[in-house]
């Protein structure tokens, strides 16, 4: 077994392919952006996106640097069902679309997940889910963050905070040029080059190591990766698809999406985006089960995607491999800079701080709330503090307990506030418990079942009897 | 319960082959939507 140079990128082609793209990125976000005068174009990409952006969104927000290196990670550690366990994300993404359709509907001028929970379920839901969900997005934003600087300082050999602070930086500048219009576009080609990229990959791995070879090789030294009966795999698979589901149900970044997107375009396009998913994980990660082939020494799970391709493909590979992660990490940042900052604009800045607040007000306030949160990201980035899928799954406890009362808030009439309530904060805590107590795998499912069971045994106990044009505030204020 | 050589390749292979698929498909799309002026 050898350990591989990591650094087969030298320092400054790493420096010119980020400064390329960079300048690429900015440029967009500034050219889209420029129009984006008024608070729903900035916030909302002017409420009116189409059918071929708005699935190629969906699908680069959902394709991040999460499953170009932990879907390798995962299969290295949990085998096949690790792949087909990450590529049940997708359902989320699939599930998902009815609930965009209904969203647009109810809410035609609602601006994030908070307004649905605070109309649906008044302001201690609203306050309890707002800690959830940022919680959750901080964690992703760190996740993707640390993931920035893991990649450059694996493949060019700068340093890890100096990569990151960069990779932050940009995604900071082009959001806060352009908004959700520069998010949405520059995801568009950030999705044709990432499809493209781990297809290149993947296709050089068969040809150089071939399905047979690596085959043998993992069923020599690692058998238990082929096991399709490998317990804790097992409980991966539905851990992540109810994480998936957790995630996309309650986050900012997809509500906003619902509210961005035309009439008519979000159930089509979440449902395809789900679709074209399904294969990402499995086309990205495969190319870990080649490791045992070609004796590779993996010094940290995380790193097995560029350190294979690295290997087998040397500067070439380097310099892909290097693309596709940096257009992945840039297409979820973005967008989960935007919805986030979108949440704290709306929901703490303008629901706790400043009621009066007007739209332009907020539309100036928007930009330093992004740049702010990207200040906070980079302080929470700098130390390395964990693997990227630990630091991913933990937050499944948490976002998992909100999938119930969401959807039980959407079509259920019963749903009630204090079931609501509590199936969050309850579903939280014995998730984070059975994380530490079981391990990661089983967070996010101990989490929705809790979550579930408290939400159904509330619409029997005690339910409500909630009036759904209470959702469409515009039109209530309009009466009013 | 071992998984063969033959299944992994073959579910390697139809992931690609959908991989392949969808940018053109979105591309399509794209020509589509900026023809009708419905991108955004």
């Amino acid at each position: 077994m050898n350990v591989v140079n990591s650094h087969v990128l030298d320092t400054n082609t790493g420096w010119l392919i980020l400064a390329v793209f960079s300048a690429v990125w900015v440029f967009l976000g500034w050219f889209w952006g420029r129009k984006a005068k008024q608070l729903d174009d900035f916030m909302l990409a002017g409420r009116n996106v189409g059918m071929a952006l708005g699935i190629a969104t969906a699908m680069a927000t959902w394709v991040t640097s999460n499953t170009t290196m932990a879907a390798p990670q995962l299969a290295l550690q949990l085998g096949i069902w690790g792949m087909l366990g990450y590529s049940l994300g997708s359902v989320g993404l699939m599930l998902f679309a009815p609930l965009a359709k209904r969203i647009r509907s109810l809410m035609p001028a609602g601006y994030t997940s908070g307004d649905f929970i605070r109309l649906r379920y008044g302001k201690f839901a609203w306050r309890v889910f707002l800690l959830i969900s940022l919680f959750y997005g901080i964690g992703w934003l760190i996740s993707l963050g640390m993931a920035g600087g893991v990649l450059i300082h694996a493949l060019t050999g700068i340093d890890y905070r100096i990569g990151m602070s960069v990779i932050l930086a940009i995604c900071v500048i082009y959001t806060l040029l352009g908004g959700l219009r520069a998010v949405i576009g520059t995801d568009f080609l950030q999705t044709i080059i990432i499809l493209i990229g781990i297809v290149i990959l993947a296709w050089l791995v068969i040809d150089k190591v071939g399905f047979e070879t690596m085959h043998k090789a993992v069923q020599e030294e690692r058998p238990e990766l082929l096991n399709l009966l490998m317990p804790a795999a097992i409980m991966f698979l539905f851990n992540n698809l109810l994480f998936g589901v957790g995630e996309i149900f309650h986050s900012n970044v997809w509500w906003s999406r619902a509210f961005a997107f035309r009439q008519g375009v979000g159930f089509k396009a979440f449902l395809l985006a789900g679709v074209f998913w399904i294969p990402i994980p499995v086309v990205a990660g495969f190319i870990a089960l080649a490791t045992p082939a070609l004796g590779l020494n993996i010094p940290a799970a995380d790193m097995v995607g560029p350190m294979v391709a690295a290997k087998l493909l040397g500067f070439g590979g380097a310099v892909l491999v290097f693309i596709i992660v940096f257009s992945a990490l840039a297409s979820s940042l973005d967008s989960l800079l935007a919805a986030t900052s979108d949440l704290i604009l709306h929901d703490i800045y303008r629901g706790h701080i400043r009621p009066q607040a007007s739209k332009e007000e907020l539309r100036k306030a928007a930009r330093w709330v992004i740049l702010l949160l990207g200040v906070i990201t980079w302080l929470l980035c700098l130390p390395r503090l964990t693997t990227l899928a630990s630091l991913l799954y933990f937050t499944g406890a948490f976002v998992a307990s909100t999938i119930w009362p969401i959807i039980a808030g959407l079509y259920l009439k019963r749903a009630s506030s204090t079931g609501a309530s509590i199936a969050m904060l309850t579903g939280t805590v014995i998730g984070l418990w059975s994380y530490f107590a079981i391990g990661f795998y089983v967070a996010a499912l101990v989490s929705a079942v809790t979550s579930m069971v408290i939400v159904l045994i509330s619409m029997w106990y005690k339910p409500d009897n909630f009036e759904w044009s209470t959702l469409n505030e515009q039109a209530k204020e309009k009466v009013l | 319960m071992i998984v063969s050589s033959g299944f992994l390749s073959i579910l390697v292979s139809i992931a690609l082959t959908v991989t392949v698929i969808t940018p053109v498909v979105l591309i399509i799309l794209w020509i589509k939507d900026w023809v009708r002026g419905q991108l955004w």
